[in-house]
């Protein structure tokens, strides 16, 4: 019987010591997926590699093969040695690898919970692997239900909602009462890392000038080029004070840098347009009584901090929710791949029917030959509607199933009552049609996407 | 909004349903009487805030931003109450008022009027907003409402748009009651000057927003003092409805 069958490492199982050692790049994705489908235990695969996880989603017959087979791939293929490898991978089959990856596509499972790239980053994944074939029925669905819970999550919840970072919560203040930034200058005080990493977000939002200054003017110089700004010198902030509508201050300076009778000075020159000043220096760079000016808006790192812990409160607080989403998709998905099982029955009754049917209309042909073409087309219509009325509830039941075992049985039964093994569906089965009742065997195809 | 955009979508179709029932009536007093129930001032108020609820339900399409119905809607039942208890007569236009003028008076006011309430509200959110960034303390308006810059943009369209139709609809009234003055004897009409109640608040309307998009232009006045303005501008349009309308002016009473 085969069967969805999923083994990875992440960052709750491994330290990235290991995860960069089994990272499959992009390039040799394909080389991976080819090497990975002429395995024998696993027919269709998927792997996702992001900085945070490595994952392969195979179809396999048995979990415990593919679990073995797939450990001797991963170590084989990056040279690490299994027994090292061995304690940090997990394997999950069926309905928990599935919920696995819906919520791995939700954000749930990533460090920072709810953060967006991960739905794009299993999107790619997945059309690498059909783009090369390497997908079949079974993972086909599976990736798209887990694009739908991914999705859902996102517009259900506010689980991805609100800045989680000090420098992105900084970018969407300044956002929050500029409107777009495309019009507005910034200023960098300080030519450290924080302000390097806030001039990253900033400039995405393409602000329209990146103006850097700092004591040493070397430092701003460089960071200037790093970040496609302009270097000033340290004398002229006042100046740029004036002109400049977003301030990050980051200095090492012990003494405050912008004064409040500077900003109030600049204000007039500025006529009272607002003034966003980010002091994340510690001890500050501004002096907090500038944040009493009417068109001031002055954060410091605690206020910015609060700002993103309040944020990662709330995403916690819908983790809940997501999760039961996580689990209707979850379910949706095991309720089709229930239905699968009983499809070669189904298939096959409905074939036995049909055959019956178009016997009885040959063995009659002397007596129809009489009838106008119209009435003949009558009795066409009329008997085939009379086997589909007989054959839909025992389908919909059959679908319905939700135990392999009674499937089997039920699968067991049909084919002694109506000797289903003469009809040709149950000898020739595509390999897509899962699983079969035991008197027939499952042959193995090579993979069709 | 995600949390509550299916709420949203409902309260918007709830305020689409009762507008569309409002304009039935409307509908069927003009029928009615020949002409839009603008007589008196409580007819003026129910097509005023049938005139509100569709500028609004416009810039809500529009800009798809649904915060600000949070504060209209509330104000546009509590005028309503009005028309809706009071079971006032449909009044039928008397002579003095059967002139051109009349619709184009009173409709450039109403729909100023709508203007300035819209623009009232979008006052408010900003200063709501504008608190919150100012205290550090960011969380309800900041998760609800667009930029302070977009909030300052869509008030000073509102305003600019309002101010227009006030303009309009003053001058045309001054030109119409001069005329009117030397047809009619009717002392209402006669006993109408810069002095009657109505008329004054209109012109100090007029005065305060034109005060405003001044010192808005020419003397450097920044999104907070104008969002405050459009508070009081506002404030005075409903004192010009409500008790003036209703107890003091003796000669506009129509």
């Amino acid at each position: 019987m085969s069967q969805l069958f999923l083994l990875g490492i992440n960052h709750h199982t491994a330290p990235v010591s290991l995860r960069e050692r089994l990272d499959f790049s992009k390039r040799d994705l394909s080389e991976t997926l080819a090497a990975l489908s002429t395995r024998p235990a696993c027919s269709e695969a998927v792997v996702l590699s992001t900085c945070n996880r490595v994952e392969l989603y195979v179809r396999c017959d048995n979990p415990s093969h593919a679990r073995a087979e797939l450990t001797n791939f991963l170590s084989d293929f990056h040279g690490v040695d299994p027994a090292a490898l061995t304690p940090h991978l997990y394997g999950l089959a069926s309905n928990e690898a599935a919920q696995h990856l819906f919520r791995v596509a939700a954000g749930l499972d990533s460090l920072v919970v709810g953060e967006p790239q991960i739905l794009g980053q299993v999107k790619e994944a997945y059309t690498t692997a059909s783009e090369l074939g390497c997908t079949g029925s079974l993972l086909n669905k599976l990736f798209h239900c887990s694009f739908a819970a991914g999705k859902r999550v996102r517009s259900e919840t506010e689980l991805g909602e609100g800045a989680v970072s000090v420098s992105y919560a900084a970018v969407a203040l300044a956002r929050k009462i500029f409107g777009s930034l495309t019009e507005h200058d910034v200023l960098l005080v300080g030519a450290g890392e924080m302000s390097e990493l806030t001039a990253v977000h900033l400039r995405a939002q393409q602000v329209r000038r990146i103006v850097v200054t700092n004591r040493t003017a070397a430092h701003a110089d460089a960071l200037a080029g790093k970040i496609g700004g302009e270097a000033l010198p340290w004398s002229e902030i006042q100046q740029v004070l004036a002109t400049t509508d977003v301030v990050v201050s980051a200095t090492g300076s012990p003494e405050p840098i912008i004064t409040r009778s500077q900003v109030e000075a600049v204000m007039r020159a500025r006529r009272n347009r607002p003034l966003f000043i980010m002091d994340i220096a510690v001890p500050r760079d501004v002096e907090a009584s500038a944040g009493t000016i009417e068109q001031v808006f002055l954060y410091n790192i605690d206020d910015l901090q609060a700002i993103v812990s309040e944020n990662l409160a709330r995403r916690s607080a819908q983790i809940k929710q997501a999760e039961v989403i996580v689990a209707e998709e979850v379910s949706g998905f095991m309720t089709w791949l229930r239905s699968r099982r009983a499809v070669p029955t189904v298939v096959a009754l409905r074939q036995r029917f049909e055959m019956i049917r178009q016997a009885e209309l040959k063995r009659l042909e002397p007596k129809l030959a009489s009838l106008a073409p119209g009435d003949r087309a009558r009795v066409e219509d009329v008997t085939r509607l009379i086997v589909e009325k007989l054959l839909s509830t025992p389908t919909e039941r059959l679908k319905e199933l939700s135990n392999a075992e009674t499937v089997h049985m039920y699968g067991r039964a049909l084919n002694q009552l109506f000797d289903l093994d003469s009809s040709p569906v149950l000898r020739e089965r595509p390999d897509d049609q899962a699983v079969a009742p035991p008197t027939s065997s499952v042959q193995k195809t090579p993979v069709t996407s | 909004m995600k949390r509550s955009s299916r709420g949203g979508r409902t309260a918007t179709s709830f305020l689409v349903a009762a507008t569309l029932v409002h304009t039935f009536i409307i509908g069927m007093q003009t029928t009615e009487i020949g002409h839009l129930p603008l007589v008196g001032t409580t007819g003026a108020l129910s097509v005023f805030v049938w005139l509100s609820s569709i500028a609004y339900l416009y810039t809500e399409t529009t800009s798809n931003e649904r915060s600000m119905g949070v504060f209209i809607a509330p104000l546009l039942v509590a005028l309503q109450i009005i028309p809706t208890i009071s079971r006032y007569e449909v009044a039928v236009r008397p002579p003095v008022l059967e002139s051109p003028w009349f619709v184009l008076h009173i409709s450039s006011l109403l729909f100023a009027y709508a203007s300035f309430s819209v623009a009232c509200v979008i006052g408010i959110t900003y200063m709501l907003l504008f608190k919150e960034l100012k205290a550090k303390h960011v969380g309800f308006f900041y998760n609800r409402l667009p930029s302070l810059q977009i909030l300052d943009v869509m008030n000073m369209r509102a305003i600019t748009i309002g101010w227009l139709f006030l303009t309009i609809g003053v001058i045309v009234g001054g030109v119409w009651a001069l005329q009117a003055q030397a047809e009619f004897d009717d002392p209402r009409v006669q006993a109408m000057s810069v002095l009657d109640p109505k008329i004054f608040i209109a012109l100090l309307c007029w005065v305060v927003y034109s005060f405003e998009l001044y010192a808005r232009r020419s003397v450097g006045w920044t999104g907070w003092r104008t969002a405050k303005f459009s508070i009081i501008g506002f404030a005075i349009v409903l004192l010009n409805f409500l008790p003036v309308g209703y107890f003091l002016t003796r000669t506009h009473n129509f």
